[in-house]
């Protein structure tokens, strides 16, 4: 059992890594960087911080206290900081092409981030519950927070964007979508974390935001694989609606 | 612990709502068809005199003033419901806009830019209108704007489809 558990541990730590490195790599190769730069140096810097860990903890072992727990957290920091920053450029990339749009999206996303913000320091006020480990509840403290405005955000992008008839591009989609499902268990991580854990819930837990970084960078190779929508199929739709308005509207001008 | 719960109940759903969102994002089809019949189903002179400033100042002095609240409001509705129809065809403009910025020939690829810029900005008036409409349905006795960017945007939203249909037209003949 313990053999199972260290394994599928260790594949959702390297696995999501070796995909990401395919998923940088294709950035490249497709010149998409030159849309996306924020993007394509989070997927090296995930990658590097990676390499950075998995030596850290070969070294001198996986004890939070230690090294590795100093590291964990400073690069952790740098790759939310980074977060924010590729989804302020997904909004860029969607919104710069339609001016009117443009603008009223930055205002709405301004309010929208101030009232996420908010909701995220009162639910820290208000929802702060004891504490197992010292630096995983301070981490979980603040993942939430940052979870829960990361996902508002995506979720704003995707309604804003239907709102209008924004098509967004597959791959542009994808990574939105991405961020979105790794925000959702990320708030669900750190909400666990926040409280008196027994060991076999820790241990069940430490494989949640491993497994939602591996769905997150599973689809980010999948829509940038996928072919972009090119589907221009006519159909007989019936337009009864339309024609019911203006029958009304006959009878009721006559 | 019941705190968390809530928490992971809200994650749930949420990461249950992308599912949904990218599954729809698949399904979505790209009817220009569809778009084009509801185009032909709009009779845009019809909505034109519904939002006519002038009509409305004939009703006015010709109406007693509470025959002229209801008529105002049914006007309002009815105005409403055109705009809607609008604004949908606006989102199978937009969807079928960024389909033809894919496309291989230049032209088209320029043009679905164009579909799709148009069509963005037409629901953005149409969503406008909406507003202002159903303040005229709220409040009747305030006057009414006539919503010329409305018509402008769909006459050139028409023009650049009418392009698309002389471009395809053109590639499909055998030179």
């Amino acid at each position: 059992m313990m053999n199972w558990y260290k394994f599928l541990l260790f594949y959702l730590w390297i696995a999501p890594h070796l995909l990401l490195v395919v998923v940088a790599l294709l950035l490249l190769k497709r010149r998409l960087y030159t849309n996306f730069p924020v993007f394509t140096l989070y997927a090296w810097y995930e990658i590097a911080e990676f390499v950075l860990l998995l030596t850290t903890a070969l070294i001198t072992g996986l004890n939070r206290a230690g090294l590795y727990g100093r590291v964990f957290v400073v690069t952790l920091a740098i790759s939310t900081a980074l977060r924010f920053g590729v989804l302020q450029e997904i909004f860029n990339n969607v919104f710069r092409e339609h001016g009117q749009i443009d603008a009223l999206a930055r205002v709405v996303l301004r309010w929208t981030t101030g009232f996420l913000l908010a909701v995220a320091v009162l639910c820290a006020i208000f929802a702060s519950g004891q504490t197992s480990d010292g630096l995983v509840a301070a981490v979980a403290w603040v993942g939430r927070g940052v979870a829960i405005i990361q996902c508002g955000l995506v979720l704003f992008l995707f309604l804003f964007s239907r709102l209008f008839g924004l098509s967004l591009q597959s791959y542009v989609f994808g990574i939105a979508l991405g961020f979105g499902i790794l925000s959702s268990v990320e708030l669900a991580n750190s909400a666990m974390h926040i409280g008196t854990l027994t060991e076999s819930m820790t241990r069940a837990l430490n494989l949640l935001p491993t497994g939602g970084y591996h769905v997150a960078v599973l689809l980010w190779l999948g829509y940038l694989v996928a072919p972009a929508r090119q589907i221009l199929r006519p159909s007989d739709v019936p337009v009864g609606d339309v024609n019911q308005w203006n029958r009304e509207l006959e009878r009721f001008l006559q | 612990m019941s705190a968390a719960l809530v928490y992971v109940g809200i994650a749930v759903v949420l990461a249950a709502l992308f599912a949904y969102l990218a599954a729809r994002q698949s399904r979505d089809s790209l009817a220009i068809d569809k778009a084009r019949s509801l185009m032909d189903s709009l009779d845009i002179e019809a909505f034109r005199n519904l939002v006519d400033p002038e009509e409305e100042a004939f009703l006015r002095s010709s109406l007693p003033a509470a025959q002229f609240r209801t008529v105002k409001r049914e006007r309002a509705w009815a105005a409403l419901a055109y705009v809607r129809a609008l604004s949908h065809v606006a989102l199978q403009f937009s969807r079928f806009g960024h389909a033809l910025r894919h496309s291989p020939d230049p032209r088209l690829a320029e043009l679905g830019r164009q579909i799709a810029s148009g069509a963005v900005h037409l629901r953005f008036v149409a969503l406008e209108a909406s507003g202002r409409l159903l303040m005229a349905a709220a409040f009747p006795d305030l006057p009414q704007r006539c919503p010329h960017s409305l018509f402008d945007q769909y006459t050139r939203s028409t023009g650049l489809l009418l392009r698309y249909g002389t471009l395809e037209r053109a590639r499909k003949q055998p030179s």
